[in-house]
């Protein structure tokens, strides 16, 4: 098994709430320790979402960046049950 | 000869049969077209009533008919399910073995709800997404249950009836009050969500309630697993909560037939233009209800709404109109909040759900649904429901879309130019 840290785009531009956060989920179920996750939104809630589930996942939000027309947020898998 | 095959005897393939059969009528009686609608069972249940089998003890038989009771005559039933369907030689295979051939095709074979996607939750959790015997087996469960912690848990997303985990926790709530023992049952909700419902306005109504109510909510707890023997359910986040019962909703996934085909996407869910209805990239082939991977509710009423658009596009595809219709995402979802008061989640495409106030009337218009559920099913409510569900599709704009139709095609680049 691999164990190369993998970077994975999750695009949910045009999905409103809770598609990017469902996105985000699904991206974690299938990720492993050290993987980062960019995902895409047009939707405004993501930004507040994902910060909420990062404070209390203790997963690391890297950062969050304002795009023309939509927001990039990228999320380090640092917590999750193995 | 016009050939229509629809899988999948649920809500949305019954009723876009019958919708076809309807409108078809003089071509099928003239021997120029027909309808075939392909299903795996006989007898056809009220999905909904699973939660009454659940959570307040009613029979399975109040909500269950014949199949064939509900379809008009010009339908023929095909009691024989689909296993093989073969979008380049436009045909679908039966598990008899029997091929059919079609020219227009309407996939309406709904999701399955899979609780062996998680390890431990066939074996430790109760479910009411897998039918009525199972949803009699939670009936069983409370009616003997003393005392302890009850965890209501969404273990996947997307899942049928988006109101549903919600509702199962206030009919808990309400059962145990009237046997007089709430005091002595915790009831624990837990979501994946960042709060107790996804869309915020309707977790405004909810959140307060459940607070009210001593349901204790946890959010962003995405089910791992469930370990039966220890009573404990753990989150991919890394929470862990006790349970003396647990009642889970599992996670869905397409139908076989979709996976088999490899039609459908990672989960078996079929691509679909969201307006349209079409399925992307094929021409004549549509998709409806919980088969599709729009984003929107899998619910009976998204099925219906789009079953309507779908047999008008195939009734113009075939009468060569060229006059299609859009589904503007339109989903109506009733929740029953306990003290016999209701709202409905009602949103569209570009309308997230508004402000809701719980209310007896939303309450009485989702029991008598169940009533007039088997008259929907073949057409004859249309002018009511288009008058309380307002606008649920509109015109396509087909000179901003490619219409390409089996038999229609001249007609439509006629009226839309070179389309797209």
């Amino acid at each position: 098994m691999s164990t190369t840290a993998q970077h994975k785009v999750v695009d949910s531009r045009g999905s409103f709430c809770p598609g990017p956060i469902t996105d985000l989920f699904k991206a974690y179920r299938n990720s492993q320790l050290g993987d980062i996750i960019e995902l895409l939104a047009t939707d405004p809630a993501a930004k507040a979402d994902v910060t909420a589930w990062a404070q209390k996942s203790g997963n690391e939000l890297m950062d969050m960046i304002e795009e023309q027309g939509y927001l990039r947020i990228i999320v380090k898998i640092t917590k999750k049950r193995s | 000869m016009q050939r229509v095959v629809v899988i999948g005897s649920g809500d949305g393939g019954t009723f876009t049969a019958n919708l076809l059969a309807l409108e078809l009528r003089d071509e099928i009686r003239g021997g120029l077209a027909s309808v075939q609608l392909i299903g795996e069972h006989l007898k056809h249940p009220f999905q909904p009533g699973n939660l009454d089998v659940a959570f307040k003890g009613a029979s399975p038989d109040k909500y269950v008919k014949d199949e064939t009771d509900l379809l008009r005559k010009e339908v023929e039933f095909i009691q024989d399910p689909a296993v093989r369907i073969d979008l380049q030689g436009r045909s679908v295979t039966t598990k008899s073995g029997r091929t059919l051939d079609y020219n227009f095709l309407v996939i309406a074979t709904g999701a399955v709800a899979d609780p062996s996607k998680v390890p431990g939750l066939s074996d430790g959790a109760l479910n009411f997404h897998t039918g009525a015997v199972d949803s009699q087996r939670i009936w069983e469960s409370i009616k003997s249950f003393q005392g302890g912690t009850i965890v209501v848990a969404i273990a996947g997303t997307p899942h049928k009836c988006p109101p549903s985990p919600n509702e199962a926790a206030f009919m808990l709530d309400e059962y145990f009050h009237k046997r007089g023992i709430r005091e002595k049952v915790n009831i624990k909700f837990l979501t994946p969500y960042p709060r107790p419902y996804p869309a915020e306005k309707i977790s405004r109504v909810v959140e307060p309630l459940f607070k009210e109510r001593g349901i204790d909510v946890s959010t962003f707890f995405n089910v791992d697993a469930v370990d039966p023997a220890a009573k404990k359910i753990y989150s991919l986040e890394g929470e862990v909560v006790q349970y003396d019962m647990l009642i889970a909703i599992p996670p869905h996934h397409g139908a076989d037939v979709i996976i088999n085909s490899g039609i459908g996407d990672e989960d078996g869910y079929v691509p679909t233009d969201r307006g349209t209805m079409r399925v992307e990239g094929q021409e004549g082939v549509y998709a409806i209800g919980d088969a599709t991977n729009i984003p929107v509710s899998k619910s009976g009423v998204v099925a219906h709404l789009q079953s309507v658009v779908v047999a008008h596009n195939i009734v113009s595809e075939i009468n060569k109109t060229a006059e299609f219709l859009e589904y503007n995402g339109r989903i109506n979802c009733p929740m029953e909040v306990g003290s016999h008061r209701a709202i409905f989640v009602s949103a569209t495409y570009t309308s997230p759900p508004t402000d809701q106030t719980p209310s007896v009337v939303k309450y009485l218009m989702k029991r008598s649904f169940a009533m007039i559920y088997w008259r929907a099913l073949n057409g004859s409510l249309e002018r009511i429901f288009d008058g309380f569900f307002g606008q649920t599709r509109f015109p396509l704009q087909i000179e901003n879309k490619e219409v390409k139709s089996v038999v229609g095609a001249e007609a439509a680049a006629g009226k839309a130019g070179q389309g797209r």
